[in-house]
């Protein structure tokens, strides 16, 4: 039972057209599926909608009461809000976002050069107690932030890490290393040993053979494993919350909950940077669809 | 097969490196955990009298406050006043959401490094500030450089003094540790529209007023104010009606809550807050903040309000109101008064201070005093109150400048006099949570009211008692 | 090493597999160095970041240190966690915790699973179906609660102003103790019920057509067939998404501080919000400390649990 992820997503139709099931439940039952799903399917849907209906309204109707579904006047200052200070010049939101860019970057990029050789050798090689490892390594992955945070915070103060970039690039990459080698073994358990073996053959070191052959085919399995680790470190907040004060290193989620509590809250601008925020993730989810499952368990459950 | 054979070579330096790393982490821990002590500090280090010469290279002021209008208004001002002074100075006001506030502070002050020279705290910070050490003791630059005189002598305690000045008094010999930077307090908003133009003058009547409004007028509550559990929201508003009502917080030289706070005075407090201000407010308000009743308030729904007076500015903003195009016409039907009076006429006392993080650099320590100085000059006194602030000095109080500058500035002017302030020990920020929880509580009927405020003596009596206790701090 | 064969690809298998082996003494040196060198830098990280905080944690929850007052840690041992063990504050807090992940996990598994299921018996529009669902899973918390906080507003909110258009009255979804505790879990549930459905999904297309043809031909009931066929082979499958959801809403902080902050009073205060609170509120170290360390035992119980079934899912 192999198979799924890839055809739960994609958007080909069932392999069996004709599941047996279906026989016996009558054109109500069909009506009735069909119907219920839609109703789920708008439940789970309508607070995006809404949400992006805010950001394109006025204040003054984002209040109205009864709340204004269609007949509102379209407005795009609060998207120019997110990026533009009242004042002219770059708003600290959009700082935010370019320190978000940064911080998930680089602890992506390092998560993927300490995890993709390590996963490689722990699929390759006979390490010992290899379970115990791995199960070691996820298990830190399981940590609760809060509770890390504590101690991080007394360590970054000794090396003078708080309120740094640096700081949150390497307790993001070290949540996500974790996630990285597990997901690549599996990536890499699918490449068959036997090319390594046989370009040592051919006169290759272990390291070429990784380096020519396997690699290259690993790169879409670690573009998805990258795309994770990314999303992952762009929407954390409570380190982010923690570790951070200033406004050139503060990211984004704690740049946006700090939207509101001040004097009034324009909850069309925290609308506003809400989708600019949402959108790279949803795009990117998108196109690593075919590796979702794995994606969301950390690489533990992959099929 | 080969396989155990290459796991058993491989198993050795592995188990070597497993060794060696963890005797690295025990004897890591160790010499990280003995070397932390360096903040055993008795009490805040001084502040020279005189102000050390100032560097002639470009230089940073930080400050740190929480995002609101007044955060950019002191940063736009700094920059347009202070650079004519001190053209290399520029200033930069960090802010951070209000609920991240003290959090934000106290964790850089822990790690005794500070991204600001200038923090700005909440009066009540102060006494955990000064017991950690963490900003200057600025006694005798005060007696070299403020005219002290020119002050409310309460303002100038408030916002500087450690220990505190609960009420009225300042004490000529208690060390200070900041000076006023923007003052605050509660004003009364009400609808001229809705019930005339004349304030209640007592909290009765206000009570009674708001209820004839509310039912004359259905989808408009009588009432609007803090209510949330974060920050010190629904703290401040039990605070303030316990002061009308007569009652006291705590007796500060016996260092007692339980039987003070919950005495008659206090009970009665509760029952008014609970039982007579709750049920004019609009359903679900159990959460509201400053931004919350400002939104209400804009919004048409209520018919008196109570909010911070420096945030009450978005309030004449004709794009977030629907009570008008223009600040005239919002103005028509908004008004602005002092808090009304039952047995005693305290309000409470808002606004904050600036101070002089001791973890900054000498050279930034001496531009922060330097720039305190030129602040509290009675001119930039009076062009900060232009600008939106609000100022302490008495003649800066009284100045057209600052009059003129809001319709509620009148009604800071009259409240100084008036105003009582919460502890300012080191345990305030556990202190004011169990209060801010449990008077939530009882707003939103998780607790009966008698027993929020029982729970609210005991266990603020309990932290501050538990300075002997050895485990399980903060509980 | 015992390693299940679908773990890893170096199963005894493959030692006997056409590749000869005849590896030279010195490769298998550097294999060695190579394995070393490519998993130590990795490992060394989380020993830095992960294994050494905890040990520093451990140290303190057994002291009085605090983070902001300076001065010596003095050894207290056990005096930190009776006190939080014995603390009704805690108790308050764990029973809070615990109807929230039962509650939050039960309803996800619930929907997810009936979402899964309709959705497998639909032959068009399966992919885009199951990309919309999948949205609510992608969003930040910190974007999921501010929203949620904006649209359970009890004045202002759409969900209060939709039921009013209906003719019922407002609810106060966040102020009320037994409400503000459901919006928790509602949020929660519509933030992580695409998760258990796109994990039920897998398990059920991989569930072999043949066998419901037999079952047909044996006329067996509709629910026959999904308790003896669909059920036991999705199980396995569900039960790990179950416990992956069990932990994660287990340290659960982010959506407790934007919706609710533990408010009204500290009815939805749950156990990680009450350890920051102690930690940052009072900066009492030690004890946050040892609170973090006992929270930490629960994760890797909770954390044993889930990689043994999914061992055994491999195994399969």
């Amino acid at each position: 039972m192999a198979v799924s992820v890839d055809e739960a997503v994609s958007t080909g139709p069932v392999r069996d057209h004709t599941p047996s099931a279906r026989r016996f439940g009558g054109r109500g039952r069909f009506v009735l599926e069909v119907a219920l799903l839609t109703v789920l399917a708008v439940v789970m849907l309508f607070p995006v909608l809404w949400m992006i209906e805010t950001s394109i309204k006025e204040n003054r109707d984002v209040y109205a009461i009864p709340a204004k579904f269609f007949d509102f006047k379209v407005t795009m200052d609060h998207f120019k809000d997110v990026f533009v200070a009242s004042g002219g010049g770059r708003s600290t939101l959009s700082v935010s976002f370019l320190n978000s860019v940064v911080v998930a970057g680089v602890s992506t990029a390092l998560a993927t050069v300490l995890g993709v050789p390590a996963a490689w050798a722990y699929s390759r090689f006979a390490v010992k107690a290899k379970k115990d490892q791995l199960f070691f390594i996820l298990s830190t992955r399981f940590m609760p932030p809060v509770v890390v945070v504590i101690p991080i915070f007394l360590m970054y103060r000794q090396v003078g890490l708080i309120d740094t970039q640096l700081g949150l690039i390497l307790i993001y990459t070290a949540f996500n290393v974790p996630f990285t080698i597990w997901m690549m073994k599996g990536f890499v358990d699918e490449v068959p040993a036997e090319y390594e073996d046989a370009a040592m053959l051919d006169g290759y070191t272990r390291l070429q053979a990784f380096w020519r052959f396997t690699l290259p085919l690993l790169l879409p399995g670690i573009a998805a494993t990258a795309v994770f680790a990314l999303i992952f470190s762009w929407n954390e907040f409570v380190f982010a919350t923690f570790l951070t004060s200033s406004d050139n290193v503060r990211t984004a989620p704690p740049a946006i909950a700090g939207l509101i509590g001040g004097t009034t809250v324009d909850w069309g601008l925290v609308a506003a940077a809400s989708v600019v925020f949402a959108l790279p993730v949803l795009v990117f989810a998108y196109l690593v669809r075919k590796h979702l499952v794995a994606g969301v368990t950390l690489g533990a459950v992959r099929r | 097969m080969r396989y155990p054979k290459r796991i058993g070579r491989l198993s050795v330096p592995g188990r070597k490196v497993q060794l060696a790393t963890a005797a690295m982490l025990v004897a890591t821990t160790v010499a990280a955990c003995g070397g932390q002590d360096d903040g055993a500090k008795a009490s805040a280090p001084k502040a020279p009298a005189t102000i050390p010469e100032l560097t002639k290279d470009p230089l940073t002021l930080s400050f740190i406050w929480f995002d609101w209008p007044p955060a950019h208004a002191l940063e736009a001002f700094a920059n347009a006043e202070y650079k004519k002074e001190r053209p290399n100075a520029t200033i930069k006001v960090n802010t951070v959401p209000n609920a991240n506030w003290h959090d934000a502070i106290f964790t850089q002050f822990a790690a005794h490094k500070t991204d600001f020279d200038i923090p700005i705290l909440d009066s009540q910070h102060i006494g955990e500030a000064v017991t950690n050490g963490n900003i200057l003791d600025i006694t005798d630059f005060v007696k070299t450089n403020i005219d002290v005189k020119a002050y409310n002598p309460y303002l100038l305690a408030a916002y500087g003094q450690f220990p505190q000045a609960e009420t009225g008094k300042r004490d000529e010999n208690a060390s200070l540790y900041g000076l006023p930077l923007l003052g605050d307090t509660w004003t009364m908003i009400y609808r001229k529209d809705l019930i005339g133009d004349k304030p209640p003058q007592t909290w009765d009547q206000m009570i009674s007023v708001a209820e004839k409004c509310q039912t004359d007028h259905p989808g408009v509550s009588g009432l609007a104010f803090h209510q949330a559990n974060g920050s010190d929201a629904a703290a401040v508003t039990y605070n303030t009606v316990n002061g009308v009502y007569g009652g006291n917080l705590w007796d500060s030289k016996t260092r007692k809550i339980d039987g003070v706070l919950n005495d008659t005075a206090g009970q009665e407090a509760m029952d008014v807050l609970v039982n007579k201000m709750k049920p004019l407010t609009a359903k679900g308000s159990g959460n509201w903040f400053i931004d919350e009743v400002n939104a209400a308030v804009a919004q048409g729904k209520a018919c008196i309000a109570f909010n911070w007076i420096a945030a009450s500015g978005g309030l004449l903003d004709p794009k977030q109101s629907t009570l008008g195009t223009t600040r005239e016409q919002i103005l028509d039907k908004l008004g602005f008064a002092t808090l009304p009076s039952q047995k005693t006429n305290l309000v409470p006392l808002g606004g904050m201070g600036m101070h002089v993080s001791a973890y900054s650099s000498k050279t930034n320590q001496a531009e922060a005093l330097n720039f305190m100085k030129w602040f509290e000059r009675a001119d930039i006194q009076k062009k900060w109150a232009a600008a939106g602030g609000v100022p302490s000095r008495k003649d800066a109080l009284e100045s057209p400048e600052f009059l003129n500058a809001g319709p509620f500035n009148q009604v800071y002017t009259d409240s100084v006099p008036r105003m009582r302030d919460m502890w300012n020990v080191p345990e305030y920020a556990r202190l004011v949570d169990i209060e801010n929880t449990n008077v939530n509580a009882a707003l939103n009927g998780a607790k009966k009211p008698k027993d929020a405020l029982d729970d609210i003596a005991k266990e603020q009596q309990g932290v501050l008692d538990s300075g002997s206790r050895k485990g399980g701090g903060g509980l | 090493m015992s390693d299940p064969a679908p773990l890893t690809t170096d199963h005894p298998g493959q030692a006997a597999s056409a590749t000869p082996p005849a590896p030279g003494r010195s490769r298998r040196l550097s294999d060695r160095g190579l394995a070393v060198a490519f998993i130590s830098p990795a490992l060394l990280l989380l020993l830095a970041m992960s294994v050494f905080p905890l040990l520093w944690a451990l140290y303190l929850s057994f002291t009085d240190y605090s983070a902001t007052r300076g001065g010596p840690a003095h050894f207290i041992w056990f005096e930190n966690y009776t006190a939080i063990l014995t603390s009704a504050q805690v108790h308050l807090r764990a029973l809070t915790t615990l109807i929230y992940v039962f509650g939050a996990v039960t309803l996800q598994t619930v929907l997810g699973f009936a979402i899964a299921y309709l959705i497998s018996r639909r032959t068009h529009g399966r992919g885009l179906l199951t990309t919309l669902f999948l949205v609510p899973m992608m969003l930040s918390p910190v974007v999921v609660g501010l929203f949620w906080r904006f649209m359970l507003d009890a004045q202002f909110g759409v969900i209060n102003s939709m039921l009013g258009s209906l003719g019922l009255g407002q609810v106060e979804w966040l102020t009320r103790q037994r409400t503000a505790l459901i919006s928790l879990i509602v949020v929660d549930t519509w933030q992580w019920t695409p998760f258990i459905m796109l994990i039920a999904l897998a398990g059920l297309t991989a569930v072999p057509k043949y066998l419901y043809e037999a079952a047909s031909i044996d006329r067996a009931s509709e629910w026959f067939r999904f308790r003896t066929i669909t059920l036991p082979l999705v199980w396995p499958l569900l039960l790990i998404a179950v416990l992956f959801r069990a932990i994660e809403a287990f340290r659960l902080f982010d959506l407790v501080y934007i919706l609710t902050s533990g408010g009204p009073g500290v009815s939805t205060e749950t156990l990680s919000f009450h350890v920051y609170k102690v930690a940052f509120l009072g900066f009492n170290t030690g004890t946050a400390s040892a609170y973090g360390i006992l929270m930490v035992l629960i994760v890797i119980v909770l954390t044993q649990l889930y990689l043994r079934y999914l061992n055994k899912l491999k195994e399969d």
